[in-house]
């Protein structure tokens, strides 16, 4: 539905890339989401889908139609995409049932279409009020209206739930996505929050310096993540250094980078119990209580310092951490 | 993973021209037409100069030009010492501290800018002449006359200096009271005294600010031809007129406006290196006000005055002498010809200020639709002509005209047609040449409203199937209306004032009030200037007040 090859934006003629080298394909009906930390090029990426900006090099096609390239160039306004901003971007001097009309101007029973529009998203008699009445949550919600109004055959979200507080955030995530899939629209979804991409998105597509990490199903980004960077961003993650190599005794492959999910490390209180190939003896300098959980601070024989989570309450002041080799997750140097 | 691959092709000429040609729209080439339009009389000036000088030329840089380049020299340097001392001085205190009328005072403080500099001029001969209001006043408490003559070069300095002033005031005022609060409360918590912390820490912060407003007076000053004229001080703007009107040699003014045009850049330039390595001001303003100390006592008296003695001088002796004239002559000035003058004078200013808000709208749009960041970059060129002076643009416009004219009175004379001048000496080239002058003007309010418009607002619009024309009428007017408000406000009182450029380019039977005004007192009759200029400042008065109100708001 959406292929993106090679696509390259530079905003200082080429001293750096904003985006560098994107390749990627967005099946019909998909909910793909973006990740990436703040400045890795997810906004400009999806500005150069909707066509607010122009490629410096590579192509974007939609249905096998080129809309961005060297020589080509759709309009936005005739690209019929889609998008949700991060603040929204509803127009402040029209009604909610005006803004919703906006895209729509042209469509028979343009009045009836918008008020199902409304109807759809909750907000059925708001139509009157202006964006500035409105809660964070309505005028977001109200932003998706005005965006699935036109039928577009595929839905951007740029960041849409940055500006909410975390109870509120969870909640409108999953009615926004009640209503999208009652649309079946194909969505684009960008975020710098792996909890949104993974609980709504079929695909994740992980951005880290303008380019292209890696792209899979969530479970695949869990188990074998690419890079350090991607197996850290969905869970916490320990890097084996050299240094810890020799603490653990445990010689890996050279010209690799290995790692190991903080949960798969074994605390005990004596090397007896721990069932794990690699094992070293620590002391406990700090502990801090989380919740359910408690947060240690070793120092292992060797000297190195690491940070363990353990559920045990009762923690002595020398224990046991270990792990085992199948566990350790290989990743090319980086 | 592929890596880097078409980084060196990205940026190859090659795809840089594939590149240009796919973003070359027709909005980057609308924009290039009418920056190109509005420097065409600059454009003028500068292939004028390859025609060589007058007959005149040698005579006048032997005997004038040396007047000219020291009086011009004279006239800034005063100048900027007295707008400094008026204006700075003013606008600390009524930031810094609370007294007796602040309120009030803060935008009196603003409206000696509503008098055009030469009617400030004519009033202060009237005040300090033989038999004048001072004069008289003396001789009624029964004490000696002592005549200052002020018809001369400090005289205009004076003159200019409290009249423009209220450029300087606004800017560091405004630097005062959004900039410094933080900073003020943090010096006060080192301990250091309100005398160091005003020199050592405000003032060096100010100057971007200070001479920003500074380099806009100069501007002013250069412009000056009414004053300087009937002041008998020879400039670079007078030597323009006189080479114009009395020598009726053109190259020679077109000569002087070229070496006006350096003389102005190296202002600019000064202004540029002046604020080169500094940028002090921070791009977000302090939501906590500033904190007015309360003067008590010999202080408040001291600062009382020291406040009001610029609104003395600039606006309310030269406005009394006015009414007192005004009072003596209102039976003869006051007739059906000065309406009918008055009510020119208002079309004139409605038109120029719609034009020429037009204008800034288009240059702002379709700069910014054309993709291009070059386009943007060159659209500001436009902007240039408000440091151009009036007569200056008034010589690049007429000379070509003329031309035009000439040419066009040959063409259709071949087909027996006699139309006269068509551009010159007519409304359209004085309409032209205020939309040159005075687009800064406009741009500028427009500009800074339509930045605070956030990008994805139109964005939307376009995402949403609404291209670039509908969705400026639909989304981005509505959103701006305010700032084109003001900004056909600001060019309206501009032109209502101004002077030697509508002198040079006005069609022979239309008047304004500042022409007529500037007439009177050339032919000795500067009691009857009164009126047209009460008329003028009480219009630019209103919308000062009201914008200054406005700005307060905000």
């Amino acid at each position: 539905m959406l292929t993106i090859n090679s696509l390259s934006k530079s905003f200082d003629k080429g001293k750096t890339y904003a985006l560098e080298n994107v390749s990627f394909n967005l099946k019909a009906g998909q909910v793909c989401a973006i990740v990436g930390e703040s400045g890795s090029g997810k906004t400009t990426l999806v500005r150069l889908i909707a066509g607010l900006e122009r490629p410096d090099h590579g192509s974007i096609a939609m249905n096998d139609k080129i809309i961005a390239s060297l020589d080509k160039f759709i309009q936005p306004e005739k690209r019929k995409i889609g998008l949700v901003f991060q603040e929204y971007a509803l127009f402040p001097h029209l009604t909610i049932l005006e803004n919703v009309l906006y895209g729509i101007s042209k469509v028979r029973n343009k009045k009836k279409k918008a008020q199902e529009m409304l109807d759809l998203v909750g907000l059925s008699d708001m139509g009157k009020r202006y964006p500035h009445q409105l809660s964070g949550g309505q005028q977001q919600r109200v932003a998706l209206a005005r965006a699935l109004a036109p039928e577009p055959s595929l839905l951007i979200l740029d960041e849409p739930f940055s500006n909410l507080d975390t109870m509120l955030r969870t909640q409108l995530r999953n009615e926004i996505f009640e209503i999208i899939k009652k649309t079946e629209v194909t969505v684009l979804f960008v975020t710098h929050d792996t909890q949104d991409a993974l609980s709504v998105a079929d695909e994740i597509l992980i951005l880290q310096k303008g380019k292209v990490i890696q792209k899979d199903v969530a479970a695949n980004l869990y188990v074998k993540p690419n890079t350090l960077y991607v197996a850290s961003l969905f869970g916490s993650t320990v890097h084996i250094n050299k240094n810890l190599q020799n603490a653990f005794r445990c010689p890996l492959k050279q010209d690799c980078c290995h790692a190991i999910r903080n949960e798969k490390i074994i605390v005990s209180p004596s090397s007896a119990e721990a069932d794990c190939e690699y094992i070293t003896a620590a002391q406990v300098i700090k502990q801090i209580q989380l919740g359910d959980s408690t947060q240690l601070v070793l120092k292992l024989e060797s000297g190195e310092q690491l940070t363990v989570m353990t559920q045990d309450k009762n923690i002595a002041d020398t224990i046991y951490v270990g792990f085992n080799s199948k566990d350790i997750l290989e990743f090319e140097q980086e | 993973m592929q890596q880097g691959g078409n980084n060196n092709e990205a940026f190859s000429l090659k795809t840089r021209i594939k590149r240009l040609k796919r973003d070359v729209n027709k909005w980057s080439v609308f924009t290039l037409a009418i920056v190109f339009f509005l420097a065409l009389p600059i454009i003028f000036i500068g292939v004028e100069l390859f025609s060589g000088p007058g007959e005149t030329w040698g005579h006048i840089v032997e005997y004038l030009l040396p007047d000219y380049i020291w009086n011009s020299l004279y006239l800034v340097f005063i100048c900027s010492i007295l707008v400094l001392i008026f204006g700075v001085s003013s606008a600390w205190f009524v930031s810094r501290y609370d007294f007796l009328f602040r309120k009030q005072m803060e935008w009196l403080l603003i409206l000696p800018l509503a008098i055009p500099s030469y009617i400030v001029g004519y009033a202060y001969a009237g005040i300090f002449d033989y038999g004048g209001s001072l004069d008289l006043l003396l001789r009624q408490l029964g004490l000696e006359f002592i005549r200052i003559d002020i018809m001369n070069r400090a005289g205009l300095a004076f003159v200019l200096s409290i009249s423009l002033f209220p450029y300087v005031y606004v800017s560091a005022r405004a630097f005062f009271l959004n900039q410094a609060n933080n900073l003020l409360e943090a010096s006060k918590m080192l301990g250091v005294g309100e005398r160091k912390t005003f020199f050592k820490l405000m003032l060096p912060l100010a100057r971007p600010a200070i001479v920003a407003g500074l380099v806009l007076v100069l501007m002013e000053v250069l412009n000056d031809y009414g004053a300087a004229k009937y002041y008998g001080v020879n400039t670079f703007t007078t030597g323009i007129f006189r080479s114009w009107f009395s020598l009726e040699e053109p190259q020679t003014a077109v000569y002087l406006s070229a070496l006006l045009i350096c003389f102005i850049f190296a202002l600019i330039l000064f202004e540029k290196w002046q604020v080169r390595k500094i940028k002090f001001t921070s791009s977000k303003t302090n939501s906590t006000q500033i904190q007015r100390n309360e003067a008590k006592g010999a202080v408040q008296w001291m600062i009382f005055l020291v406040v009001f003695l610029p609104i003395l001088l600039g606006f309310i002796l030269p406005v009394a002498q006015l009414i007192y004239w005004a009072v003596i002559t209102a039976s003869t000035v006051f007739d059906m010809e000065f309406v009918m003058i008055s009510l020119q004078s208002f079309a004139i200013a409605i038109a120029s200020a719609i034009i020429t808000v037009l204008f800034a709208l288009i240059l702002i749009y379709f700069s910014k639709w054309s993709t291009l960041s070059t386009i943007k970059n060159i659209s500001r060129i436009g902007v240039l002509g408000y440091a151009i002076p009036g007569a200056v643009i008034a010589i690049g416009i007429m000379i070509p005209t003329l031309a035009l004219d000439k040419w066009l009175i040959n063409m259709l004379g071949k087909f027996g047609i006699d139309t006269g001048l068509i551009i010159n000496g007519t409304l359209l080239a004085l309409l032209y040449a205020y939309a040159v002058r005075f687009l800064a003007v406009a741009y500028n309010p427009i500009d800074s409203t339509a930045l605070k418009v956030d990008n994805s607002i139109p964005d939307s619009s376009k995402v949403l199937g609404v291209g670039n024309i509908r969705t400026f009428f639909k989304i981005d007017f509505p959103l701006i209306k305010t700032g084109v408000f003001s900004a056909v406000i600001l060019v309206f009182i501009d032109v209502m004032k101004e002077l030697p450029l509508t002198l040079i380019l006005k069609p022979y039977h239309i008047d304004t009030l500042a022409v007529k005004a500037f007439e009177y007192a050339s032919d000795e009759m500067v009691m009857e200037a009164s009126i047209p200029s009460l008329f003028i400042i009480f219009t630019a008065m209103i919308p000062v007040i009201f914008l200054n109100k406005l700005l307060i708001k905000k």
